[in-house]
């Protein structure tokens, strides 16, 4: 029994392997990117939306909302990137249903990655909205005994990030397949519609913690107003 | 459970990768499209209020017209009174005028009426006198009027000669005028007492219907007359006297 997708490797090719992680992963993107040109192709102003085109604007404004109530603001590169978060956990969650499907999401290593990107975007964000002065001087608030306190802190939400998502959905894999084997007909879909719960409630605690941690660290006194052409981003 | 630190890079590239694809394809055109739509939706709401604006000016002006009618109305209105009322006041004075000059024009009709009347009771009063007069004399006296007339007025000429002769100045002729015809023994008698004081003087016997009964000389600038005008005054004076009185009593019956 294997516990992570890592070790599955799909094919060798000049030195280089492919494991089920990645594979999955591009499945996943590439199940988003259909998805999404697929829905968009037509959009025009003129063109009434359709029941897919109008999920979508459910789904975004969705989290543009939930970005709002957050940080107090919208913010598009924040609703780039914690929304990508969201659809990309959920949808790896979604296709667990799938038979054969494995959720690149109980891989350690993408969970990792992701925690990795939020430890990066959370500076980024700061940088962008504060300045580089401005950012650092948070990790000496209140004062600068905290410093320490503040770098384990910043370390601490990446690494628990990580481990929260990756435990609850390779933990729902490995409970469906060890109930697989025990009770082959009853359980394992008590425990697959279980896992779609709380791979959702994972994808959704994920991003919104990204979110907050983002929204955080570019949070300023007093806060911008909506018309800010900081906060929209110009297409 | 190990971290594969390759296929941890590799999942960065992939979610950064995603962010892009998801940029492209999925968020700009999605936010795009309900950007464009929430401006397709605001410039109709504007459209909306401005053709509301149009509206609300268009319906001030049709209540200024409204109003400015009313107003127009009550004008028009009140010059119709105010003309109606000078006609009618213009009417009732035609009408009070027309009444004053019915009034005036029955009132002299009424007048001249009377007058007519009175002329014809006096008339009618100087004849009755007369006959009267005269079937009295003729039974009292066995006399007639005209002879009575013409001693009587003898009578009052001869104390006055001197007076006649100086009025009448160098007349030479004189002329006798009676209502009716004096008989041939009154002319006889009058003729004689006239030659008798005027000798050089012609005389002439005339009758006047238009006169007063009695006789009348007229000698030159002189003249002497005796009629019954002064016994018709007294007559009338007695007749109108009953009949102011009559008319009292008609209009005051109680009193009587």
């Amino acid at each position: 029994m294997t516990l992570s997708p890592d070790q599955t490797i799909l094919f060798d090719l000049w030195g280089l392997s492919l494991n089920a992680t990645v594979f999955f992963t591009w499945i996943v993107m590439l199940v988003l990117t259909l998805g999404s040109i697929l829905v968009t192709r037509n959009l025009r102003p003129d063109v009434p939306p359709n029941r897919w085109r109008t999920t979508l604007e459910v789904i975004v404004q969705g989290i543009e909302s939930q970005i709002k109530e957050i940080a107090g603001r919208s913010d598009r590169p924040l609703l780039y990137y914690a929304g990508t978060l969201f659809l990309f956990v959920a949808v790896s969650n979604l296709l667990l249903v799938i038979p054969g499907f494995q959720p690149p999401t109980a891989s350690l290593s993408t969970t990792t990655a992701l925690a990795l990107s939020v430890l990066i975007a959370v500076p980024l964000f700061g940088i962008t909205s504060r300045g580089l002065g401005g950012y650092l001087k948070t990790y000496l608030q209140p004062s600068f005994i905290m410093l320490p306190f503040n770098i384990i802190s910043e370390f601490s939400r990446g690494v628990s990030l990580a481990v929260r998502l990756y435990g609850n959905i390779m933990s729902g894999a490995v409970i469906a397949t060890i109930l697989l084997g025990v009770a082959p007909f009853f359980f394992p879909v008590i425990m697959d519609v279980l896992g779609l719960l709380t791979g959702m409630i994972q994808a959704y605690i994920f991003a919104i913690l990204a979110t907050v941690y983002i929204s955080s660290a570019t949070k300023t006194a007093p806060a911008p107003s909506p018309a800010s052409p900081t906060e929209k981003e110009t297409s | 459970m190990s971290i594969d630190w390759i296929t941890v890079a590799a999942q960065i590239a992939n979610f950064l990768v995603l962010i892009w694809l998801l940029k492209r394809f999925l968020y700009r055109p999605i936010l795009d499209g309900i950007d464009a739509r929430e401006a397709e939706i605001k410039a109709r709401m504007q459209e909306a209020a401005e053709a509301e604006a149009v509206a609300k000016t268009t319906e001030a002006s049709y209540r200024a017209q409204i109003e400015a009618m009313h107003a127009a109305q009550s004008d028009v209105s009140e010059r119709l009174r105010q003309e109606a009322e000078a006609e009618r006041d213009t009417l009732l004075a035609e009408a009070h005028a027309r009444m004053d000059q019915e009034r005036k024009s029955w009132q002299a009709h009424l007048t001249e009426e009377g007058q007519k009347y009175s002329i014809k009771l006096h008339r009618a009063g100087a004849g009755a006198l007369l006959s009267l007069t005269r079937k009295a004399l003729m039974d009292l006296a066995d006399d007639t009027l005209e002879g009575r007339m013409a001693h009587h007025l003898i009578a009052q000429i001869k104390p006055m000669i001197s007076d006649i002769e100086r009025a009448s100045g160098p007349a030479t002729e004189a002329v006798f005028t009676s209502h009716a015809a004096l008989p041939e023994a009154a002319q006889t008698a009058l003729g004689a007492e006239f030659q008798a004081a005027f000798p050089n003087v012609t005389l002439a016997f005339l009758t006047d219907p238009d006169q007063a009964p009695g006789l009348v000389l007229r000698m030159g600038g002189a003249q002497v007359a005796w009629t019954v005008d002064s016994y018709l005054d007294g007559l009338d004076a007695v007749m109108q006297d009953h009949l102011s009185t009559g008319a009292d009593l008609k209009a005051h019956p109680n009193e009587a």
